[in-house]
């Protein structure tokens, strides 16, 4: 063996967070190796060691390798049995998003300890949810933290950035089942993560940042997973989408826009709608929700635009004319890994700390994949020298 | 060790990881160049199980594999006893001082059956040469370039097997075999390959 050997408590604490992940019993665990429940409790808690056959084909099972399990930075959370304990029945889009963020946590914390980096958190302090009126709580706890982070009454461009850069939140931003729109949660090791749907529209994305934010706030012991089929909504999700609104378009400054829009005027227009829309980067029944909500207009405006033929594109474009494309997190969005990932991947690859079986199994792909990732990273070496050499 | 020449004794096996199989997939010519040597020809279960897994998403090397073995042209391996203590002490310990499951079994069956490994990875290849220095490595290129395939498939023809390689599974190339690898696949069709170093690519090496 090579260096210092996990202990057998070590490992039998990592087969069975390994197990869990898998969703497998130890009933079925304990047959894949041929030995009684028993006996696979006792490897779990350390008190027998596992046999390298044995090993092997729990890997196997786990659909993970036993240099993943052995492997001393390797690095083992339980994000995946913590979020299926929240659903009431089992949801095949929601377990493998949590999967998707486990595994991303889980690679890149590995790699940030491999290559002794150390990301700085700057949270904001906890604000637990109190005793009264939960949406007044909210506005003041969504006003403190915009102050807090110096942001004034403009529009949230980029919510990832502020949650990765000024926060120092591990934040995703892929590709999931539509009905997913966000998943939050926090891990003593890992800190707080967020993974975002890539395939929602800006405005939405916004708002589920948004929205996993508040949850980093008021309950950050708690995963949270955001879905568009939520039947009840707690007290917890009635904050955090109460604290959605009041940070992305203050009570405010949606007033005074809204005055200087519609002064001297008698009728709430589309034009109104579409222009306050804008500004604030939400969409268009968002902003006539949040009038309504401010008294700002009639509850059921949002219904009778709906009813009367809605707001379209074409009337949005006659407005705004053509816009850019507002695809702020694109780069985020792509690549086989996120950005972050790769370049973490490709250093460790380098320094041959990791070899490509290694980063395969790490970040879930395969040996093309991994390929792909890593080209040119021997190129980037070659032609290094010392104009281009980092001052650390 | 690593030798230039190293296919010289034919009852000698060849174990090969789960990148090697990736490269010889991509010439589009596996069976004829894994016919062309004598050597018996083998893959542990370890890396087969890799290949198998980039089934999911549409990569046939593990269909090509089974091909292989079906034609007799190549031996799945089991680890048994003295190989299975060599595997154990690659994959138990540091990132930097172990392999994945597929990489280390190569290692440990080649080592079992005092046998050639066939690996790419340069990690592994360094963890070798420091662990087990008697133990025989080569990688892909090497063996693409070996004069038994050349015999076999004749000088073109190898040198287009290389190319694919190289094109078609980013094939890697230890930095002391890219001027032989240039000359042989042609200087002008190296300055096109993109998966060769810029060095390579140049006029000179």
């Amino acid at each position: 063996m090579s260096g210092e050997r996990l202990t057998d408590k070590e490992v039998g604490e990592r087969l069975r967070l390994a197990r869990e992940n898998a969703k497998l019993t130890q009933v079925d665990a304990a047959a894949q190796i041929g030995v009684v429940r028993t006996t696979l409790v006792a490897i779990e808690q350390g008190k027998r060691r596992v046999q390298m056959d044995e090993l092997q084909k729990l890997a196997i099972a786990y659909r993970t390798s036993a240099n993943a399990l052995l492997r001393r930075e390797a690095v083992h959370l339980d994000m995946v049995p913590r979020f299926r304990k929240l659903q009431e029945s089992s949801d095949d889009a929601v377990e493998a998003a949590t999967r998707l963020l486990n595994d991303l946590v889980r690679a890149e914390v590995e790699l940030e300890n491999a290559l002794g980096v150390v990301r700085t958190r700057n949270y904001p302090p906890e604000r637990p949810i109190l005793p009264g009126d939960i949406r007044a709580q909210a506005e003041q706890d969504a006003q403190e933290l915009r102050d807090w982070l110096g942001l004034g009454p403009g529009p949230i461009t980029d919510i990832v950035s502020i949650l990765d850069l000024q926060l120092g939140v591990r934040v995703y931003v892929r590709p999931l089942n539509g009905k997913v729109s966000g998943l939050f949660a926090y891990d003593e090791t890992a800190g707080a993560c967020i993974l975002l749907n890539a395939n929602h529209p800006p405005e939405r994305l916004l708002q589920s940042g948004v929205h996993e934010t508040a949850h980093l706030i008021s309950t950050r012991r708690q995963p949270e997973v955001l879905t568009d089929d939520e039947r009840f909504a707690s007290r917890e999700e009635r904050y955090a989408n109460a604290f959605q609104r009041s940070f992305i378009t203050p009570a405010r400054v949606v007033r005074q826009q809204f005055a200087e829009m519609t002064a001297g005027q008698s009728h709430l227009t589309r034009r109104h709608i579409i222009l306050l829309a804008h500004t604030s980067g939400v969409s268009r029944e968002a902003m006539v929700r949040r009038l309504e909500e401010l008294k700002l207009a009639r509850e059921g405006t949002w219904d009778w635009f709906v009813a009367n033929g809605g707001i379209t594109d074409d009337q949005v474009r006659q407005v705004l004319g053509e816009l850019p494309d507002k695809r702020v997190y694109t780069a985020r969005a792509q690549g086989l890994v996120p950005p972050r990932l790769a370049l973490l991947a490709r250093e460790a690859w380098k320094k041959d700390i990791y070899s490509e079986g290694q980063l395969a199994r790490l970040l879930q792909l395969n040996r093309h994949e991994v390929r792909e990732l890593l080209e040119g990273a021997e190129k980037e070496e070659s032609e290094a020298n010392e104009l281009v050499k980092l001052p650390h | 060790m690593s030798l230039s020449s190293f296919l010289t004794n034919r009852r000698v096996g060849l174990v090969a990881d789960a990148s090697v199989m990736i490269n010889l997939n991509a010439t589009a010519r596996a069976a004829d160049i894994v016919k062309a040597v004598p050597n018996p020809f083998s893959i542990t279960e370890n890396a087969a199980a890799e290949l198998k897994a980039g089934s999911q998403k549409g990569y046939r090397d593990h269909e090509q594999l089974l091909e292989l073995i079906d034609a007799g042209l190549i031996r799945r391996a089991p680890l048994s006893g003295p190989g299975m203590a060599v595997y154990e002490s690659l994959i138990d310990g540091s990132a930097r001082q172990t392999l994945d499951d597929g990489e280390a079994a190569t290692i440990a069956y080649a080592k079992e059956i005092s046998g050639i490994a066939l690996i790419d990875e340069r990690k592994a290849r360094s963890l070798c040469a420091s662990q087990y220095p008697g133990l025989l490595v080569a990688c892909t290129v090497e063996f693409l370039m070996h004069d038994a395939i050349a015999l076999a498939i004749g000088v073109q023809a190898q040198a287009d097997a290389l190319l694919s390689a190289l094109n078609g599974a980013r094939m890697h190339v230890p930095s002391e075999h890219l001027e032989r690898l240039r000359t042989m696949i042609d200087p002008e069709r190296a300055a096109l390959c993109s998966s060769l170093p810029k060095t390579a690519r140049a006029a000179t090496v």
